[in-house]
Formats: C-alpha cells, structure tokens, sequence
C-alpha cells in the first residue's frame, strides 16, 4: 500500500497482539510466556497482560512446566484450551464426505464420515447429510462451532462459496458455501481440496518449515496447492491449482476438462488402477492393499509401476521448473505409491529440472498427514477469521 | 482383481441337530468392508465365531491369502492375522488401554515388562488411526465411553498387524454419535488396507459404511453383492425372504434349518 494510513489506537495494536498471540499458540502447541515474548518480540509484560486476559475468558489455561529447562523460577507454560473455540471441518470427495469438529490448537475433538454412491451424491442431499450430522456431533461433544470449512474437489469462488465445476462430483455452480451457512447458521468458507492441502502441510505437515511447496493430490482427480513466499498462490478469482490439466502426451486418453492426454490421466486413480490391473472403479482400501503387497518385492514396483513412475516424474518436473517450490509434497492417493516409487521420482526430477539442480536439489515426500490433509486445511480455513475474534 | 485374502468354501456347521450352516461360500477382499446381515438365527455370529476359531467347523475349506489353512482355535486365528472385535466390549475394566491393547501377548524380556516400549506402540497406533479423542493411554477402560472402548478394541486389532478384522456389531451398544465415530473408525481401517467384515442391523450404516453386503438367509449365504448395485429394499428383501428379483437363492422356501 502506498498511501499512508491512519495511526494505530492502542486497543487496535491490543487486538493485534492478540490475535498474533493466539495464532502462535494455535499453530505452534503450547509454549512458555518466555518463547512467546522472544519469538513474537513483545515485552514480557505485553505477554503477562494479554495471557491473563485469555486465561479469564478461558481461551488459554497456564501450568507449570514439567521440565525445568535451567537456574531460576520457571517460565509458565501457555496451553490452548481446544474446546473454547471450534470449528467443523468438512471434506467432500467423490466417494465419501468426512467431517470433525477441531478444538483450538488443531485436535480433532470428533469425526463422522460416510460413503457417497451415486444417489447420495447430489448436492442436495450431501448438505442435508453434513447437517443432521453436524447436529449429531455438536451435541455429543457439547460444543457449538464458530465456523465452518470446507474441501471440495473442484473449481471454487472463494468470495462466496460458490462451487463453478466439481467434474468428479458432476457437480456444477453449485451455491455450496450460502446454502450450507443457512442451514447451519454459521460461516461458511469453501476452498479447492489442494489448496487446502497445501495450507494443511504448511501448517501443520512436512512444510511448516518452507515457505515456497507444491502440495500434489491424487484422489479420483489430480490437483495442486501452491504456497509461495509464505502465501497461497491463488491468482484471478482464487482458481489457481488444476496442475492435473496440464497437457503431457498430446493424442493420450481423452479427458472430461476437454483436453486429450492430461496428467490426471496418466496419474490418477484410474491410471493406478490401470497399472496395477484393478477395476478403475476399484475401492481405495483394495488399491493400498494392492501397493502394500506389491512394495515386498523391487522389481514388482519397478515392472507394473514403471510407466507410472515415469509420468509422475514427468509432469512433476514441469512443476518444479515452473514454480520452483523447495519441497512438493505428494499426498493423499500418492502417499500408498511404494517409497521406491517417490524415490526414483526424486532422482529423476533432481536429474532433469533446472531449477532443482539450481536449488540444490528440491526435495519430494509424502504426505505425514495422508488422508486427513483437506480435513485440517479446511479447518485452518475456519480458523483465519476465528481467531481475530476469540 | 485382488485375489480375496480370507476365502470360505463349502462351510457346513451344526449344534447338535441344528444345523446352522449349510454350504457356505464367503469372501473377504483386502482394502474393503463387507457387511454381514441377516436376520436374528441367520447364523452371523456362528460363522464369524467359526472363523475366529472359537466353533471348530463340521466341513468345508478356509484360504487365507490363497493358501488353505485349519483354524483349530482362537489362538491360530490371532497368528494368521484374523482379529475380532465384539459388540459385549471384550476389555477388562480393572486395567488402562495400554495393558488392555497387550493383554496376553505382554511384552518384555527377562521376566520384566517393558512398560515404556508398549506404551510408546499403543500411542503410536492410536495416531495412525488419528484418533485424538482419548486423552492418555494410561487412562483406566473402566472410565472410557462406550465410543472410546470400541475404539480402544479397534485399535487392537491394527496393533497386532491383523489383515482381517471381523466386527460383530461393534456399536449394538452405543448411542448415534458415538456409533458415527466407530464406524469411521471401520472405514480408515479399511483404507489401511485390512479387510474387514462389518455386522449390522442398521441398513444406513451399511450403506454408509460397506463396499459390498453378503446376507444370510436361515444359515445359507442368499447373495453376494456390491453396495452401489443394490438398494436398501433389495437388500431387507434378502434378509427377510432370501431372495429379491433375480438375486437371492432359488427357492427359499425349501430352505430348512
């Protein structure tokens, strides 16, 4: 921003402060009132007044430390009361909805989760389930939730949940986020699973430390989240992240999107199943078993996964080069794919990108969140404008 | 396809007179939940005790994992890598999660149990499982609810590397919340990669839950099918008459016990 702005009042610089407090706490798990004062450079009295007064209003509780890390009366430790404010959490697929309520500090207090079929699927009837559901859960954990987040596989209006094209789900402009905040009378915020993946792993996962990651999710579709300088990368309208549509074998298999020969086709959950010599419509369970089994033995993976792996390679090298990350994150789906398979995925994108020969190599992992990454990324979602006002 | 990692051919049992399984055939696919139904005397909890190896069967062929094996007790079903889980909550009260999860097969060297190590393996498989609702894992079961005992029981069974896990109404005695959380408990085992078979009375939580549904009819497997190619009518047609259109057995009603 270039003009100036008006002063800050005290009580703005209050609430900032505390916002910031709480976010750490949040983020971060317990810490002392000494590493807060350090890390979020406040002077310690700020600290002591802005921790009582969320210890009144029972937001935070205060304990001794077990361990006493040196000579003098030890720092108290500042915990996160997960019930004073939580959110629900929801995760639509193609196959199944999950959702949990998530307590301050990231715990998951309780989860529900159902299959979809074919009937199940229509919109109307997923936001009639998520809300007897949700009623459910509230009343068993006797909380009720500040806000709602939710994952959805496909185009995403951030402003207002509007739901363009869930091609998987045959969804289309579906008013998602204002017709679920009128049944549940809360916000409502609704982001694309990948991104929300990506926030998951910055926040919580393999990426807390990088501030430049590719998060890579393989569920029946293939798409991408992108963190960049610390922030989602999101572009016009928040529509950033349909890396499964980038064309890599021109004249390939024909792609619902309207292009021939996507990545998503090389590398998704059918192409898997292809390789692997399931039914494409197998369920998720039978394809780990079938990976698990298959990783006992080298030259398995390397004969049926061979093709595969060189596809993953292939389009993961544009990615590197493209946005060049310093760590992709490979999740959900690719999170079963053998460890031999990551690593000669590693190897050959080290090889044959310049961008990651220029960084030293980016390093590739899978996902240490797996299955619940979009589940917590939609909860982080929740949580951004809760905590302001906590 | 996956070749099934627990297949059941020609499974005949009877109690005295009563013959309560007639011809059985039962697969179990690994990564997928099978719901068993069937009405009250179907022969449900026969058949899962059969393969738990609490009922020795009359007749018939066991393969697990392609290979055919004699189940002669519980004791040889646990080393294959069967578990079950029952819906009267097979825990002792009296001890905490952890000693409960080790519970006959303690470990430890030198006549001393290694309390640190087993502890460290019950938390690490309550996280792999994701569940965060139970506080400590020295807590006493006698304070646990309901959800958190089934829960307790599950996570048991992944403990012990099982690779199939039969739940025989698993949430019979919990209320609907708590019923929720089990069953999403059932389904991230199966994603695991396990094979699970799935008792229930409740045609929604087998809808919700099941990859496929096998129903008993009066101690003869009626069918066999994929949940998304059948309904809910369908399915209580079944159960309650053994067959429904083309599904089912031939003529049910010489069926005899």
């Amino acid at each position: 921003m270039t003009t100036p702005t008006a002063g800050a009042r005290p009580d703005e610089v209050r609430r900032h402060n505390r916002t910031a407090l709480l976010r750490k706490l949040h983020v971060d798990g317990p810490s002392t009132r000494a590493s807060l004062a350090a890390e979020l450079g406040l002077n310690r009295s700020t600290i002591k007044a802005l921790v009582d007064g969320l210890a009144e209003s029972g937001v935070v509780a205060e304990r001794v430390p077990a361990q006493r890390s040196g000579a003098g009366r030890p720092s108290l430790l500042v915990l996160p009361q997960p019930h004073a404010a939580v959110v629900m959490a929801i995760d639509v697929r193609v196959e199944q909805v999950a959702m949990a309520l998530v307590g301050l500090g990231g715990d998951i207090l309780g989860r529900d989760s159902w299959n979809l079929h074919h009937r199940s699927r229509d919109p109307g009837e997923v936001i009639t389930h998520i809300a007897d559901s949700a009623k459910l859960l509230a009343d068993e954990l006797d909380v009720v939730p500040v806000g709602v987040g939710v994952s959805v596989p496909g185009v995403v209006r951030r402003a207002d949940g509007l739901v363009h094209e869930a091609p998987n789900l045959h969804w289309t402009d579906v008013a998602l986020g204002s017709r679920l905040s009128a049944v549940l009378k809360v916000p409502v915020q609704v982001g694309n699973d990948a991104e929300l993946g990506a926030l998951a792993e910055h926040v919580r996962g393999a990426a807390r430390t990088a501030s430049d990651m590719v998060y890579i999710t393989a569920d029946v579709g293939v798409g991408g989240g992108v963190i960049s300088s610390g922030r989602p990368l999101r572009g016009t309208g928040g529509y950033v992240g349909e890396l499964g549509h980038m064309v890599v074998r021109p004249g390939g298999r024909r792609c619902y999107c309207g292009c021939q020969g996507c990545w998503e086709t090389e590398v998704g959950e059918a192409a898997l199943c292809r390789a692997l010599a399931l039914p494409e419509d197998a369920p998720r369970g039978a394809v780990v078993a079938e990976l698990r089994s298959l990783a006992a033995s080298p030259e398995a993976v390397a004969h049926r996964l061979g093709e595969f792996t060189e596809w993953l390679a292939m389009g993961l090298v544009t990615v590197v080069n493209m946005l060049g990350p310093e760590l992709v994150v490979l999740g959900d789906l690719f999170t079963a794919l053998p460890d031999q398979v990551v690593d000669e995925v590693r190897r050959v994108v080290q090889k044959r990108s310049l961008v990651s020969r220029a960084v030293g190599g980016t390093r590739i992992l899978s996902s240490p969140l797996g299955r619940d990454a979009k589940l917590l990324g939609a909860a982080e979602l929740a949580f951004e404008p809760v905590l302001s006002e906590v | 396809m996956t070749e099934p990692i627990l297949d059941l051919r020609g499974i005949n049992k009877s109690f005295g007179p009563v013959h309560v399984l007639h011809d059985i055939d039962f697969t179990v696919q690994p990564g997928e939940v099978t719901a068993l139904v069937g009405d009250n005397g179907a022969g449900k909890s026969t058949l899962v005790k059969c393969i738990a190896g609490i009922h020795p069967i009359d007749s018939g062929e066991v393969y697990f994992e392609g290979e055919q094996v004699h189940i002669h007790g519980p004791r040889d079903a646990a080393h294959l890598g069967i578990e079950v889980v029952y819906q009267d909550l097979a825990l002792c009260d009296n001890l905490d999660i952890v000693q409960n999860m080790f519970l006959g097969r303690e470990r430890g060297k030198a006549g001393l149990l290694d309390e640190a190590d087993m502890e460290q393996a019950a938390r690490k498989t309550l996280t792999s499982l994701s569940v965060r609702t139970v506080k400590s894992v020295r807590t006493q079961v006698a304070s646990l609810s309901g959800g958190q005992r089934q829960t307790v029981a599950i996570a048991k069974a992944v403990l012990w590397n099982s690779k199939v896990v039969l739940l025989d109404e698993p949430t019979a005695a919990l209320g609907v919340a708590q019923t929720r959380q089990v069953l999403d408990l059932v389904r991230r085992l199966a994603e695991q990669g396990l094979g699970v078979v799935l008792i229930s009375h409740n045609m929604n939580d087998v809808f919700e839950v099941a990859d496929r549904i096998a129903c008993l009819y009066l101690g003869r497997m009626a069918a066999e099918v994929l949940t998304k190619d059948v309904t809910h009518g369908q399915v209580v047609e079944l159960i309650t008459a053994g067959r429904s259109g083309d599904l089912g057995i031939a003529r049910p009603e010489s069926a005899t016990i």
